[in-house]
């Protein structure tokens, strides 16, 4: 890790005013992300990875709102920016690619011109060869084949994987120093998912982009990640390099994601074992750790009060209260 | 493209002779004869229908009404103004021009005001600006046609006269205003409520938010990327506007004493004069037609995901 | 928890002073039993899918507030005629043209003469004895004694007495008459104890409701009339959302469960019908069917026949056309339901489970076509009531003495100018009700169909 940071998420704190109440959907991240490079963010649905990644790039709708922290991006604070220069911001300096590539393009006008947009609406004086020639040069760069004929092509004659693609040809288009990729594999078959995958890793070798991948499939964040944030009911529950992750998991929670994983590297004998009870209702948190319910090695303090962070490793922390106990006995 | 507006030229020509057909029984179902007085007798009433050839077969009359309007004949009135040429009546004497004018102007005023005032209450979704909007188009689509005619009539040309209460041949834009307004403002509140519901329905897909993460100013947004989306359903409602503006003017023509197509085919149920009914109906529903066939031209120009010649007519 | 963090940065954690600082003791490190994790979980209740859409109606003010318009609209039309002495045919002579809230000069007499009595009781009996009376029967305490009377009416003497068979009955006697159109005291209120010989042959005195929407020209009152007209434009919308609801359903569910050229030609018809100008047919529909529909409403003996004839040629009409034209929309949306249905992996599922046929359309294809079949059918009665209004305007829908809301509207025309409350009271009622319903409509289909809730 570099010195200087790109990213700084300090204390983050989201929520959702519902008609049925507040939800924390993220409570109290923080991390750091360095030039070129890969963070992961792993955990299942509804652990608030999106919600952090909208509220970096401003796209948190209402009923979200920020309630509390700070994003600083490049020394600048993002939650101070103007609408104006927020707007200026996305896709210019951070870019965002999403899940569903059959329905993030819009239908009704040719891939070439939702291009050249992202070009045009960050610069005016850029000319319409000019972004035409750009738009080119990203589509090729993504491994799309005869470019020049597909910028002319609508969404629907494109297959999801080629959507994928174009998306990512999109979004680095205006060569931003942050890549947001939600999920970016999900809805795409698995050959389809190694391509793209392949894509941007050639790309972020290629651009030194930094990425932040928001996924639930751990086996992704192996390929493509330096370092990894496990996220469960709104917190970061473990945070580390990908090996601490993988090799030396310290949290419950992690544990449970490997062993509900299939491994090519190990005895296929070995069963996959679930995670037991369903995530939390974020409307009304526990009191205690909120993985507490579901945790198999759950301590009577888990149920009662939230678990600070240990450092367990250089850069590896865990929040857990198990880290605690050994330590009281010695 | 060419191909699949042949074949729905070929359709529309098939949905008339059916119309034909349905109104030719429907028409000659109705008792009584168009020559039947309290004074005539059996006699001239033969006579009568052996002029007209209403004495021959029905098949062979509808087989002649047909091959009569493949030439362009549409026949002679038996009541109204017996003797003349329908084409004459409809075409000669104004109607057809001033029931598409009237009929033409409320659409595009239909369009041209309920569409902005759509996106404006869909802008600004949660403001008085919109709330207002909303009550009323709420109102204004469940208050017949025929009510406000006449409350416009009673006001602005009786109570304040204002406007004239007899707007005759639509000759100057004072006599258009109310005519227009009434046969339009059910449109207009009822493509300003579909405009909303569809823009809130596009600003919420997945390519907006694409939009917004690339940068793009949020009223370019609206403008470029949900706007156009919003419209195919607002496209594909402009068919039936016009069928229902037909139905309006039945309406308006009679409140406001315009001697327009409308009120002339009321007229020619009314008094049986079995070509003119055959000649208003033909007319108007291949106006209908017609309006179908823009609509999926305009459709297919809107959004590039239908392709018309896999489309069956 | 920002209060932890403060002073734990993430990277300089020492476990021993997390310790000390939280005050923890070996029993907090007990591993904690299923009981106590369980008691933490708080199981929300899952709701079924009714019971979902009807909070969510209930949580949509503009909706609830128009179904409780809407259902005060249906007790204004059903049971609003039981509660006012006007039926809509009705031709009262003496009480024509009266504006809204007036009474004729003979209605007048009789309003004065109950005025009479309630004056009356304030003087002659003791104060708050008539304060819980029901009409007509009224209580008056003389002399210690409490009598109990009607009110009636002789042509032009008013007496308010009764019951002649009681053994000692109360009769108060006063002649009233109308003299240059004032009402003058003949006699002077006098009671006496003995039955008037004229007792007997009075008539009843109806008490005077006032006509709250005033009379049409020939005396009927328009607020019976448009209670009537209220009940017979939503029967005819009710009756035709059904009869589209029915053709279309079937229709539109045949097409799609058997598919492949079934449904092509169906659908080819569908598109036929559709391309045709409604309006234009129902019109000449309208004329041809209303004399053989009267003229079989004359001569056949069914009892069901009679039933119909009783609603009229002109409504009976209004059914037949939409049964033949108005359908297809509905088929239309079923249609793509089941396709949808038929293509989607839970039926698949079960019919790889073995489920039948009839299992599989009770189970999926019902509950799933229930939220688009009562949306469409709420939102086509008002399409029906209007399409009735406009045809009553044109003079081609239900015809005299029957009234439905158009045709009262379309005869208020004729004297808009002197009398535009004739237009104004069925016109209001008529955009209530459509209006409500369109709102309800609404209501329903945010409450239904989640999916399309923005």
């Amino acid at each position: 890790m570099e010195d200087k940071k790109l990213l700084e998420i300090k204390d983050l704190k989201v929520s959702f005013f519902t008609p049925a109440g507040e939800v924390k959907a993220v409570d109290g991240i923080s991390y750091s992300l360095g030039y070129d490079e890969v963070m992961g963010v792993v955990g299942e649905s509804g652990s608030g990875k999106s919600v952090e990644a909208y509220s970096i790039i401003g796209l948190l709708q209402s009923p979200g709102k920020v309630i509390g922290g700070s994003i600083t991006f490049e020394g600048e604070d993002v939650l101070a920016f103007s609408e104006e220069q927020m707007r200026d911001f996305r896709g210019n300096k951070v870019s965002m690619i999403f899940q569903n590539p059959m329905t993030c393009l819009n239908p009704v006008y040719t891939i070439g011109n939702q291009l050249t947009e992202a070009i045009t609406c960050h610069d005016k004086s850029v000319s319409k060869e000019e972004a035409r020639r750009r738009a080119i040069e990203m589509l090729t760069l993504v491994g799309i084949n005869n470019p020049e004929k597909r910028m002319n092509q609508y969404p629907h004659e494109f297959s999801g994987g080629m959507r994928q693609r174009a998306m990512i040809a999109m979004a680095l288009i205006c060569k931003p120093k942050l890549l947001i990729a939600d999920e970016p594999t999900t809805a795409l078959d698995v050959t389809i998912q190694a391509q793209i995958l392949e894509v941007m890793k050639d790309i972020q070798k290629e651009e030194h982009t930094s990425i932040i991948f928001i996924t639930h499939n751990l086996g992704v964040v192996a390929e493509i990640c330096d370092k990894v944030s496990v996220m469960y009911a709104g917190k970061i529950v473990e945070q580390g390099s990908v090996n601490d992750i993988f090799y030396n998991p310290q949290h419950p929670y992690t544990k449970g994601l490997l062993a509900s994983m299939p491994r090519l590297d190990q005895d296929t004998h070995e069963k996959l074992i679930p995670i037991e009870g369903t995530p939390i209702d974020l409307l009304d948190p526990p009191q205690g750790c909120n993985f507490g319910p579901r945790c198999k090695e759950c301590m009577k303090i888990c149920l009662s009060k939230k678990p600070p962070y240990a450092q367990v490793g250089d850069e590896h922390i865990s929040a857990c209260w198990l880290h605690f106990k050994g330590n009281r006995e010695e | 493209m060419f191909v699949y507006v042949l074949k729905r030229i070929g359709a529309a020509v098939l949905t008339l002779l059916l119309i034909m057909s349905i109104t030719f029984f429907l028409m000659n179902a109705i008792p009584g004869s168009p020559f039947l007085t309290e004074k005539s007798t059996p006699q001239q009433i033969e006579l009568a229908n052996q002029k007209y050839g209403l004495d021959k077969p029905l098949v062979v009359q509808l087989k002649n009404y047909i091959l009569n309007y493949l030439k362009g004949d549409l026949g002679v009135s038996l009541k109204m103004q017996e003797g003349t040429d329908v084409s004459k009546l409809l075409f000669h004497q104004g109607k057809f021009e001033l029931s598409i004018k009237l009929g033409i102007s409320a659409i595009l005023l239909a369009i041209v005001i309920g569409i902005p005032l759509g996106c404006i209450a869909a802008y600004n979704r949660g403001s008085w600006i919109d709330g207002f909007l909303r009550v009323m188009t709420t109102v204004g689509v469940a208050i017949p046609t025929f009510v406000l005619a006449t409350l416009l009539l009673i006001y602005f040309g009786v109570k304040h006269p204002v406007l004239p209460t007899n707007s005759g041949s639509l000759t100057d834009f004072k006599s258009m205003i109310m005519p227009i307004i009434s046969l339009s403002f059910y449109y207009v509140c009822y493509i300003a409520k579909l405009t909303r519901t569809s823009m809130l329905d596009a600003i919420n897909q997945d390519y907006i938010r694409t939009a917004r993460a690339k940068g793009v100013k949020t009223r370019w947004i609206v403008l470029k990327h949900a706007l156009r989306n919003s419209l195919i359903p607002v496209v594909t409602y402009l068919g039936p506007v016009t069928a229902g503006i037909i139905t309006g003017s039945f309406v308006v023509e009679s409140t406001f004493q315009i001697p327009g197509l409308g009120k002339y085919f009321v007229n020619s149920i009314l008094s049986r004069d079995y070509p003119v009914i055959m000649a208003t109906t033909v007319v108007l529903a291949a106006l209908v037609i017609f309006m179908n066939l823009v609509v999926d031209i305009v459709y297919k120009m809107i959004d590039p995901r239908i392709t018309l010649t896999n489309k069956e007519g | 928890m920002k209060e932890t963090f403060a002073k734990l940065s993430p990277f300089q954690v020492d476990p021993a002073r997390v310790m000390g600082e939280y005050g923890l003791s070996a029993a907090d490190f007990e591993p904690a039993s299923n009981d106590e994790k369980e008691s933490m979980v708080e199981k929300r209740k899952s709701v079924s899918y009714w019971k979902d859409a009807w909070r969510r109606f209930k949580a949509n003010t503009v909706s609830m507030v128009a179904l409780a318009v809407f259902i005060l609209c249906l007790i204004f039309a059903f049971i609003g005629p039981y509660f006012i002495p006007y039926s809509y045919g009705d031709q009262y002579r003496s009480s024509q043209k009266l504006g809204p809230k007036e009474f004729s000069d003979q209605e007048q007499l009789v309003v004065d003469v109950q005025d009479e009595v309630e004056y009356m009781f304030a003087t002659f009996t003791q104060p708050g004895s008539i304060t819980s009376l029901d009409p007509g029967a009224y209580y008056a305490k003389v002399k210690g004694k409490v009598y109990a009377f009607e009110l009636e009416k002789l042509v032009d003497k008013v007496i308010i007495a009764v019951n002649p068979d009681d053994a000692d009955p109360l009769v108060m006697i006063r002649e009233k008459d109308i003299v240059d159109g004032h009402i003058v005291e003949k006699t002077p209120m006098e009671f006496t104890t003995t039955a008037s010989p004229d007792a007997k042959q009075l008539k009843m005195v109806k008490k005077v409701f006032p006509h709250v929407f005033g009379t049409d020209s020939v005396g009927r009152d328009i607020m019976a009339r448009t209670m009537y007209g209220a009940r017979v434009s939503i029967m005819i919308g009710i009756v035709s959302a059904l009869i589209v609801l029915f053709i279309g359903s079937i229709y539109g569910s045949v097409s799609g469960i058997l598919g492949g050229k079934v449904d092509f030609v169906m659908m080819r018809i569908v598109e036929l019908i559709y391309s045709i100008p409604e309006v234009l047919i129902v019109l000449l529909l309208q004329v041809v069917l209303k004399d053989p529909l009267q003229n079989w409403f004359d001569t056949s003996e069914s009892a069901i026949v009679h039933a119909l004839s009783t609603l009229g040629a002109g409504i009976i009409s209004i059914f037949i056309t939409f049964a033949l034209l108005y359908w297809v929309t509905m088929a239309r949306i079923i249609r793509g339901q089941v396709l949808q249905l038929k293509q989607s992996e839970y039926v698949t599922a079960a019919r790889a489970l073995g489920a039948s046929t009839g299992r599989i359309i009770k189970r999926h294809l019902l509950p799933n076509c229930v939220g688009p079949l009562v949306i469409t059918t709420c939102l086509q009665i008002p399409s029906a009531i209007f399409l009735e209004s406009f045809l009553s305007f044109l003079g081609l829908g239900v015809s005299a003495p029957m009234a439905s809301l158009g045709s009262l509207c379309s005869d208020a025309l004729a004297t808009i100018t002197l009398y535009p409350y004739r237009l104004l009271y069925p016109a209001i009622t008529l955009t209530i009700i459509v209006l409500s319903l369109n709102l309800v409509g609404d209501g329903l289909r945010d409450a239904l169909d989640p999916r399309l809730k923005k």
